[in-house]
């Protein structure tokens, strides 16, 4: 229906930034996800793209069009927010029908309209009912349908997902998806969920303290993040300090603190330079028992985690530094606590990062 | 329709909206707070005539007279000399009274060394009259008969002192019976919140009645229920015990201030968590260790709530207070009804001016500062709760104990509150009816009454909404903190002094506007329109923005966001701050005597039926049909508001 652009956005709150500098393009009917921890601005900036907050400085733009002097009604967007806001006095074909009757168009349209939509959101058989005798999910297709209904060009989606319990999270996730999608509408959806971001983007930006950190399909921000913080945010990582020490044409060498030797494809980073290797836990490697060579750590079992599919496994090196293991439960049954066991980072799976000025551990602050 | 979307097109706009606030902003600072305070202006301009008129060491006298009832009546002289046995003429004369029902008159600068004698003149078209004559020595002889026109025993005081004593008996019995209404509403607030019984529903719009009550019926029926009256036949099931003044007045302001008290406690115990308590107790203490110690900590800002609308309220009371006084037959002022005494005087005796400009700026200021300590003292002091008697609570809190403490309770309201407000019922069903004065007036005082309080309602919806919009989800919340506190300022000035600053602001800045309907709108406006800001403002905060912010993503311009999503959900709220300015205005005695004299209303009704005609089968009467009616006002605007979709 419509492209989007928002341009060197900035919104501060006293000293902290919501926005700082943010931009963002968005193509006609690409379904994008903005992930972020709590707190780095995300909602802000859906309010800004909505009008419902001024930006001290950039601009919105909803197909070619500067919107920042337009009040939020006349933006042709739609809000769905976090918990859903249907309003309680009205029932659900009430909710659903007013954007048409505001907008004041003829009640044969606003009839079909209607019908339309919660036909689509599979609610027609509950119109009488009011919000207060909704389940969750009910509650948030009935949002939905009320938020098609105004015949906007962009959606957006503030934590649409959040407040449902983690099965019917799931189902809907793809649902909505596939409504929103053969639509075409453009839409923007914030969430916190990386497995949510992941499973239902086209585009994902991830954003913290008002910056955006990467942009990228799903794919590129879970294998081929371009800071420590992407790599760290979007599923878990190890990170490892390290100094290159000898660099070839098929191969980088590097020494950790503790003097291990870690090996992996030639980079562009010189000779000398201190950086910082990081490897997702998916990738990492465990063996019993102490197994030289280079990229292993040896350590001991502190803890490990049943997560169902999957167990993770923390492993305390000698230096008292912890790294994560994650493997499927099938072979972490064979892992006890206490046991002495070998971590190794696949040499072609790892990331390397500048070393960031102000430290590995405020790097990996989430909020 | 097309005006409709006219609005909205122009609302849609920012510039209107702001030009809009702006006017609110403006309504409020001009129409409700200055002319609130301007009497405080006094103290900067006409500081030298209080002093030497009211702060040096004067006199001021009390002189009333029998009524001269012939048609062919022109007005009273009031005359003044320091010669005995003088003649009227031109010197001597002080000043006119051109009503005959005007029998009572103060003068005031009395120097104290000087003796004054008095004679009251009466002009006919054909003849003059004089009454005996009187002096401020303190002798006074019963006239012979042969005299038309009999002026009493004068009443001479020191003015200054005069004022600080009725100022005092205002304050001490508005102390008095803030402590009552804590100690009797706090059990009954913790029973409407937190225990469930059969009747709950009846008991709670029990405590509301004597809301409904306009306080001139409440004073009869209350004096009624209690005091000793002489000259009134006491009706069955009346106590006769109350001959003080002071006792009086302090059950007649329980009643109608109680459940003021029992309402906010009960609001702010409701956001309280039980389950702090419920912890408490899991942990070993007693229930009343419990309560005390956890929720009772958590309660301040429902006690300064409660607390400064009782003392609020009972220092402004002035039509119910004055009734009671004048049933017992006693002399006894409060503050509030010194100013409308004066003021009542004041039409004939400019004189009076400054004196009441000065009991009404003491009054204001007391009230304001007392305000700021009360807050203090509630929110900074600590209360000694930390302190605990694990064995003697443990008794109380089982058992016998809470069961008496809850008859208690249930007996204060049913014999403190409930009986005296509608003791009037069995007066008037016992009583000798008689018909001594024309109901005419009656019915045009109600009339009267009725249409000032639809009109004040009606504006302070207008515009105490869009205030309570504007202080709620305002864009600047410095801006809605600073209103927030101004709108407080007219609850806490007592009425009296209110409508006696508010008739001189209008009268002295804007002469031209001051008919006495368009002045009792004004003083009615200024004292109920933040009962609708504050009622609709708690209500914006409880409901989320969110809902707004939804509705204008959707397309709904300002106005349809206000009637279709803001207005249904806020309105329970309106229903209750329209009910209470309504009532407030049917009931409200004091601002209206202190801004316009003339103006009747149904209560200033009674209160002259029984403290100048004593007709009080007439006034008993009067005050049940202004009680049905009012109730019925109260019914109709319910269905009004729920019809209005």
């Amino acid at each position: 229906m419509v492209n989007m652009r928002l341009s060197n956005i900035t919104k501060k709150y006293g000293k902290i930034f919501a926005a700082d500098g943010f931009n963002l393009d968005v193509e006609d009917g690409e379904y994008v996800t903005i992930l972020g921890p709590t707190g780095a601005g995300k909602t802000t900036i859906l309010k800004i793209i909505a009008g419902l907050i001024d930006q001290d400085s950039g601009e919105v733009y909803i197909g070619e069009r500067c919107v920042d002097d337009l009040p939020p009604e006349n933006r042709e967007i739609a809000l769905l927010t976090q918990g859903y806001s249907l309003f309680p006095h009205m029932n659900v074909w009430e909710n659903t029908i007013f954007a048409p009757t505001v907008h004041g168009w003829n009640e044969k349209k606003i009839e079909v309209i209607g019908k339309e939509m919660l036909n689509m959101v599979r609610l027609m058989d509950r119109v009488d009912a009011y919000p207060r005798e909704l389940s969750g999910g009910m509650k948030q297709r009935n949002a939905l349908a009320r938020a098609l209904a105004s015949n906007a060009k962009v959606l957006l989606l503030d934590e649409p997902l959040r407040a449902l319990d983690a099965r019917l999270r799931i189902d809907l996730r793809y649902e909505l998806r596939r409504l929103v999608k053969d639509l075409g509408i453009t839409t923007i959806h914030v969430t916190h969920d990386q497995e949510e971001a992941l499973t239902i983007s086209d585009k994902i930006v991830v954003m913290r303290k008002g910056k955006v950190e990467q942009v990228g399909n799903p794919y590129e921000i879970f294998e081929r993040p371009t800071n420590i913080f992407v790599a760290h945010f979007v599923g878990e990582a190890n990170f490892v300090e390290v100094v290159i020490t000898k660099k070839s044409s098929d191969k980088m060498e590097m020494i950790d603190r503790s003097g291990r030797t870690i090996i992996s494809k030639p980079q562009d980073f010189d000779v000398g330079k201190k950086v910082i290797v990081g490897i997702k836990t998916e990738h990492t490697a465990i063996e019993k028992g102490e197994k030289p060579g280079t990229n292993t750590f040896l350590g001991k079992i502190q803890r490990i985690m049943f997560l169902g599919k999957y167990v993770s496994i923390e492993v305390k090196l000698e230096e008292g530094k912890k790294l994560h293991v994650k493997i499927p439960t099938s072979i972490g049954t064979a892992f006890k606590e206490n046991m002495l066991v070998t971590v190794i980072f696949a040499p072609d799976r790892l990331f390397i990062f500048d070393y960031p000025e102000k430290g590995l551990e405020k790097e990996l602050e989430v909020e | 329709m097309k005006l409709t979307k006219k609005l909205s097109d122009l609302f849609a706009k920012r510039s209107a909206r702001r030009g809009w606030n702006a006017f609110i902003i403006f309504f409020f600072a001009l129409f409700v707070l200055l002319p609130t305070i301007y009497v405080l202006s006094y103290i900067v301009t006409d500081w030298g005539v209080i002093s030497t008129d009211v702060l040096s060491d004067t006199n001021s006298v009390d002189l009333s007279w029998s009524e001269y009832t012939e048609a062919d009546f022109l007005e009273y002289e009031v005359h003044k000399s320091t010669v005995s046995n003088f003649n009227l003429t031109e010197t001597t004369l002080a000043f006119e009274i051109d009503n005959n029902k005007t029998t009572h008159t103060v003068l005031m600068g009395l120097s104290p060394s000087t003796i004054y004698y008095f004679k009251i003149g009466v002009n006919t078209s054909s003849r003059i009259i004089h009454s005996n004559e009187v002096n401020t020595t303190g002798y006074y002889e019963t006239p012979p008969p042969s005299f038309e026109i009999i002026l009493y025993e004068p009443i001479v005081t020191k003015t200054e002192s005069l004022i600080y004593h009725c100022l005092w008996i205002s304050f001490e019995i508005a102390a008095i019976v803030t402590i009552i209404d804590f100690i009797a509403g706090l059990p009954m607030a913790w029973m409407l919140v937190r225990k469930e019984f059969r009747g709950k529903r009846f008991f709670d719009t029990f405590l509301d009645m004597p809301l409904a009550v306009p306080t001139a019926a409440l004073g009869f029926s209350t004096a009624l229920f209690w005091a000793v009256t002489p000259g009134i036949l006491s009706p069955p099931g009346s106590l006769n015990l109350l001959s003080s003044p002071m006792l009086l007045i302090i059950v007649l302001h329980i009643v109608f201030s109680y459940p003021y008290m029992v309402r906010s406690l009960a609001a702010i115990l409701q956001e309280i968590d039980i389950n702090y308590e419920i912890a408490g107790e899991t942990c070993g203490a007693s229930r009343l260790t419990a309560a005390r110690t956890i929720t009772l900590p958590l309660f301040r800002a429902g006690l300064v709530t409660g607390i400064i609308l009782c003392f609020a309220r009972s220092l402004s009371e002035t039509g119910g207070t004055m009734v009671a006084l004048a049933t017992l037959g006693s002399m006894e002022k409060t503050g509030p009804v010194l100013i409308g005494t004066w003021k009542h005087v004041a039409k004939y005796n400019p004189n009076l001016v400054p004196a009441l400009a000065f009991t009404s700026i003491v009054l204001i200021l007391l009230a304001l500062v007392l305000l700021v300590m009360v807050k203090i003292i509630v929110t900074k002091v600590k209360l000694p709760l930390k302190k605990v008697w694990p064995r003697p609570e443990k008794f109380l809190s089982k058992g016998l104990p809470p069961k008496l403490g809850n008859l208690f309770t249930f007996i204060f309201l049913l014999f403190i509150v409930l009986i005296p407000s509608f003791f009037i019922f069995s007066y008037v069903a016992t009583a000798e009816p008689a018909t001594e004065i024309g109901w005419g007036g009656f019915w045009s005082s109600l009339y009267y009454s009725f249409l000032v309080a639809t009109i004040i309602t009606v504006i302070d919806l207008a515009l105490g909404i869009p205030m309570a919009i504007l202080i709620v989800r305002g864009k600047s919340k410095k801006l809605g903190h600073v209103l927030d506190t101004l709108i407080n300022v007219p609850l806490i000035v007592p009425t009296a002094a209110l409508g006696f600053s508010l008739g001189l602001f209008w009268s002295t800045q804007f002469s031209f506007l001051s008919s006495p309907l368009l002045l009792i709108i004004f003083a009615h406006v200024a004292f109920t329109y933040p009962l609708v800001v504050r009622n609709v403002a708690g209500a914006l905060e409880e409901t989320d923005v969110v809902y707004e912010e939804t509705a204008r993503t959707l397309g709904a311009k300002p106005i349809q966001v206000f009637r279709k999503v803001m207005l249904p959900m806020i309105r329970p709220s309106i229903l209750a701050g329209a009910i209470m300015a309504f009532t407030r205005s049917l009931g409200e005695t004091g601002a209206t005597l202190a801004v316009s004299p003339e103006a009747i209303t149904a209560p200033v009704y009674i209160v002259r039926l029984i403290k100048d005609h004593q007709a009080y089968y007439q006034a008993g009467l009067a005050c049940i049909i202004l009680i049905a009616v009012s109730y019925c006002a109260m019914l109709l605007l319910r269905y009004i508001t729920k019809k209005a979709r």
